[in-house]
């Protein structure tokens, strides 16, 4: 893959490679912080630099790392990111780190940022791998911010705290809970793949 | 050394997780009191909700903090002479659905009546039953009358309730168990409560 431009990078993590809605990577935390916008962009941030920082680190001391431990070493240099995450947030914005508990530790299990340390920075420069990361962070932030976007709206009437639908809106329920990630993301999916299909075709 | 070798594997994966491991504990280190600062401000600050002051600042809620309630000693039942009236404040843990409840209850002397609630820390389902951090639900309990049968948290007509004296309190629509969890919770406060105020 050496003719891989910054801007084909970028259209495949956005687009022809979403993370999402064409890997189906990291779908847990799409269902679990997705019911707010606030915490959803957050998460995504922290992902996105936690992915960009990674492969840059795992492209830097490729050469060094031995086969057989290669997976451990990523996983060490992934977990380490996450930590630095979680300890910047607890102590400077320690509301944030308050409404997203346990997701932030979470985000080392997220596989985006595995399969970009596995995919492309073990056989890229540390710029490329920068770039990958970030455009993946990006593409995964896209896609979520889109849902939390529906689910905060019609689940709570709000928009990142500020109440945006008028007081008679009934809000809906099922919004908030966990399901309705589900059939937003089936539903995008099956948009953006129709998408996808008719432009192929075309 | 060759790369695919034991001994370099084994050094390799040594150094690579002191490096790392051993910046985490530097950092940690240089936040460690900024991050232990946060967590006092907190309870601080619920403390100063729950009998209705509030200070943002955090720096004037830590000094008001202890004029008012003094060195608190885990939850032991602090007595606070708030405006002229002596009100009965006290931390509380409990079990919630997922994991732990903490936070603050102030009632006035007689135990008649909450003068507020405040949550420090759940573990709850963000969205769900998470939303027993949100004012809403917190201002409910502001001024509510405590009946002999204890609070009652209820699943309403929507949006919450506003009558101070039939000691109701609306749950959180889509968590019904975890509005069970802080009625058991509040009650068992108040029993206790009562208890310290016949003494």
């Amino acid at each position: 893959m050496n003719n891989d431009t910054p801007a084909a990078i970028l259209k495949r993590n956005l687009w022809t490679d979403n993370p999402i809605f064409v890997q189906i990577l990291g779908i847990c935390s799409t269902l679990a912080v997705t019911n707010n916008l606030t915490n959803t962009l957050i998460m995504t941030l922290a992902v996105t630099i936690v992915t960009g920082l990674s492969s840059t680190t795992v492209s830097l001391i490729k050469g060094l790392i031995p086969r057989k431990v290669r997976m451990i070493v990523q996983t060490l240099i992934i977990a380490f990111y996450v930590i630095l995450v979680d300890i910047v947030l607890r102590a400077y914005i320690p509301e944030i780190s308050k409404a997203l508990g346990p997701y932030v530790g979470l985000i080392i299990t997220n596989c985006i940022i595995m399969g970009r340390a596995e995919a492309f920075a073990q056989s890229n420069p540390p710029v490329m791998a920068l770039w990958d990361g970030l455009t993946s962070g990006v593409g995964y932030m896209a896609v979520l911010v889109i849902i939390a976007t529906i689910r905060e709206l019609l689940g709570a009437g709000t928009l990142m705290g500020y109440q945006v639908l008028g007081d008679g809106f009934t809000t809906w329920t099922i919004m908030v809970m966990p399901p309705s990630a589900f059939f937003l993301l089936g539903s995008f999916i099956w948009a953006a793949k129709s998408i996808m299909i008719k432009k192929e075709a075309s | 050394m060759k790369k695919e070798s034991f001994f370099y594997v084994v050094i390799f994966t040594f150094i690579v997780a002191f490096i790392f491991v051993f910046i985490i504990s530097l950092v940690n280190n240089a936040t460690s009191e900024r991050v232990a600062r946060n967590r006092e401000l907190v309870s601080a600050q619920a403390f100063l909700n729950a009998v209705g002051k509030n200070e943002n600042d955090g720096t004037k809620a830590l000094s008001e903090f202890s004029n008012l309630f003094g060195p608190v000693e885990g939850e032991s039942i602090v007595k606070a002479d708030i405006n002229g009236n002596i009100l009965l404040v006290k931390q509380f843990s409990g079990q919630g659905l997922w994991g732990t409840v903490t936070g603050v209850i102030a009632v006035n002397r007689d135990v008649s009546r909450i003068i507020g609630l405040d949550i420090i820390s759940h573990e709850e389902t963000p969205g769900l039953g998470g939303r027993i951090e949100e004012d809403w639900f917190k201002d409910q309990f502001r001024g509510e009358a405590i009946p002999d049968s204890g609070i009652k948290v209820k699943k309403g007509e929507g949006g919450s309730d506003n009558n101070p004296d039939n000691g109701i309190v609306d749950g959180v629509t889509g968590a019904s168990l975890t509005s069970a969890a802080m009625e058991v919770i509040v009650n068992n406060q108040i029993a206790e409560l009562r208890k310290e105020a016949a003494e």
